[in-house]
């Protein structure tokens, strides 16, 4: 139990790059505990997103090592890799990456086909975390017919359907305007204080600001990592939590 | 984590509908592709029916023939052996001796050939004279279909009547049955006294452009001067009891009449068996290649088409390589991926396949109709047909399948 749910240990990602090496993420060690909300921050090309998808189990580290839930992923296979993604990690993109001419209940119960469930329960299950997300009466809409907010809203019913450890979400509201990214962060907010782990990846700072810890990277190294002083909470919590 | 049954045929179905949303994004493309495998399957399908039927027509007319039957011939053996004899010999005698001696035998048809003209007061025709006894109408299997065969008195007597085939009947009076009526054979005046049951045609020769005489009359009249006896024969047919081994009775046969004829044991006959058996052997070789190559050759076309379906699935594993990242993302397995692009492509072929399927049948009953050309394409060759093209769609979906399954997830995702 006393394991973190994300440990990096010297974490390293290199390209070749017209003969050069670049030091994509260059040796970062940090734990990320149950519960946390981090903002992981950089300007573009500073390693922010190379480390996500790491963590994410997405991309292979040139050295060092990435745990996630205590379990080491260095000598995982493909497979297992992508079973571990299906279980403990739900992802949330830019871009939403929604499949097209797919209905809403379709498209958040992908990860379950993947998980092994049985036709039933995968419309069962997605149903139910589209309604939570307010989207009930859209569960039969294609992305086509969907405002950006409710796309986002119906990644994130996706990311959450197999019931995973942690969101991580690269750049969530970047395609959003500032009120709908609002919504987003404050869903975001509600669902870590139900206890799930949230990983941010963003460059704006009033986005960061939601999170409960700020990790900042440049040039491939973080060079700041603390707790959110002035936290800033979505309008319909403001009161409650000040 | 293994999967239940259960979850795995939802995770095909899965993939069934994943695999029409995609054919349906790109309709015209799917059916631009499809096109190629149903022509495919189309060729290869009508292929081997139409290699069936020409088997089923052969064996046919060899079994309108009779089907337990040999036929012997006075020309020297062929067959192995020294051929020491520039003529053969086969004689009524011969015939005579081998319905005594030779077990098994139903009836023997001796018959003697020649070429006719036959002349009406309008018309003409040419045709192939068949001196016969009533024994070829049993032994044949041919019936008058109005008026009679040739009987015994008849070739008792060599008297002049003929039974007319029934093209040729048509050829010299149209619609009329003429049965009773007078013609000129070589000069001659016959009298008709039967029309032949139509025994249809196989391969381009008409079974029932003939004339049967009396095997007397034709002697006597047309072809007497050319044979080396009075008593020999151009053909003879002997009919054997159902059951009968042919090989034997060939066997007893051959020697039967190397005895009569004193050959020595070195030297090779001068006369030659064949039986039905080997004629159905012969031809079901000979149909056998006919049918290979015609569908090595309709293959061709599915090769094409399979060609067709592999570039069209590389084209969507590209286009779609953002979408397979976000599934390996959700938790899809390499073999989740290739099974997704496998189904695409094996139902892209089975739909394809069975529209093949469907003009072959079509075009099957339009020859069958229109050519009297049998094509038997039935459910074995149909269910053939949709393994098959699934299978193109496996063998030719393959590669671009584990190409996709082979992406990285981020590389994949990253794509715009």
């Amino acid at each position: 139990m006393s394991h973190p749910l994300v440990a990096t240990t010297n974490l390293v990602k290199t390209y070749e790059l017209g003969g050069e090496t670049i030091h994509a993420v260059d040796g970062v060690s940090l734990t990320i505990d149950n519960g946390e909300f981090v903002a992981i921050m950089g300007a573009s090309g500073s390693g922010k997103s190379t480390f996500m998808n790491m963590i994410g189990c997405l991309d292979v580290p040139s050295s060092g090592s990435v745990e996630i839930d205590g379990i080491p992923t260095s000598d995982m296979s493909g497979d297992d890799l992508a079973d571990l993604r299906n279980r403990k990690i739900g992802f949330v993109f830019q871009q939403f990456n929604l499949l097209a001419r797919t209905t809403a209940v379709d498209n958040v119960a992908v990860p379950l086909i993947y998980a092994g469930k049985g036709g039933e329960e995968r419309r069962n299950l997605a149903t139910q975390k589209l309604i939570a997300m307010g989207l009930g009466d859209r569960l039969l809409n294609s992305p086509a017919k969907l405002s950006g907010g409710q796309q986002q809203r119906v990644a994130i019913a996706r990311a959450l359907v197999t019931e995973p450890l942690m969101l991580l979400a690269d750049e969530p509201t970047g395609a959003l305007d500032t009120r709908t990214s609002e919504d987003i962060m404050e869903i975001f907010q509600q669902l870590n204080d139900d206890g799930i782990t949230v990983i941010v990846v963003t460059h704006e700072d009033e986005i960061a600001d939601h999170a409960k810890r700020k990790i900042i990277f440049r040039d491939g190294k973080v060079i700041e990592d603390a707790p959110v002083t002035n936290r800033r909470f979505a309008k319909a919590q403001q009161g409650a939590e000040a | 984590m293994k999967r239940s049954l259960s979850s795995r045929i939802s995770a095909w179905l899965v993939n069934i509908s994943i695999a029409m949303t995609a054919l349906r994004t790109n309709l015209m493309r799917s059916i631009l592709t499809t096109l190629g495998v149903m022509i495919g399957v189309f060729a290869v399908t009508l292929a081997v029916g139409v290699g069936s039927g020409a088997q089923v027509s052969v064996l046919e007319s060899i079994n309108s023939l009779g089907s337990n039957m040999a036929i012997l011939f006075p020309q020297p053996d062929s067959e192995g052996g020294r051929s020491t004899f520039e003529r053969g010999r086969l004689t009524t005698r011969d015939a005579r001796a081998i319905e005594r001696e030779i077990s098994g035998v139903v009836d023997v048809a001796p018959q003697l050939r020649s070429s006719v003209t036959i002349i009406t007061s309008g018309n003409t025709a040419s045709t192939s004279a068949i001196g016969a006894t009533p024994a070829y109408g049993l032994v044949s299997n041919i019936n008058a279909e109005s008026g009679r065969f040739i009987n015994e008195a008849d070739v008792r007597t060599a008297a002049r009547v003929v039974v007319l085939g029934p093209s040729v009947a048509e050829k010299l009076y149209g619609d009329f049955d003429p049965v009773g009526e007078t013609v000129r054979i070589n000069r001659v005046p016959f009298k008709i006294v039967g029309i032949l049951e139509s025994k249809g045609s196989s391969f381009g020769n008409d079974n029932d452009d003939i004339a049967i005489m009396p095997i007397s009359t034709v002697r006597q009249r047309f072809v007497g001067d050319t044979l080396a006896g009075p008593d020999d024969l151009h053909v003879l047919f002997v009919g054997f009891q159902d059951g009968i081994e042919l090989s034997t009775a060939k066997r007893e046969m051959t020697e039967l009449l190397r005895d009569r004829y004193r050959v020595r044991d070195r030297d090779g006959n001068p006369f030659t068996i064949r039986t039905t058996e080997e004629f159905i052997q012969q031809t079901s070789q000979v149909t056998g290649i006919f049918q290979t190559v015609l569908v090595a050759i309709a293959s061709i076309s599915l090769l094409v088409g399979g060609i067709g379906i592999m570039n069209i699935m590389l084209v969507s594993v590209t286009e779609r390589t953002r979408e397979i990242g976000l599934r390996m993302a959700l938790g899809a397995k390499k073999s989740d991926i290739r099974n997704q692009f496998l189904v695409e492509a094996a139902v892209l072929c089975v739909i394809g396949g069975a529209m093949g399927l469907l003009l072959a049948i079509i075009a099957g009953r339009a020859l069958t109709a229109y050519a009297d050309f049998p094509v038997p394409i039935g459910l074995g060759i149909s269910i053939g047909a949709i393994i098959f093209s699934a299978l193109v769609g496996l063998v030719f979906g393959g590669w671009p399948a584990v190409r996709a399954s082979r992406l990285s997830p981020i590389e994949a995702l990253r794509t715009e």
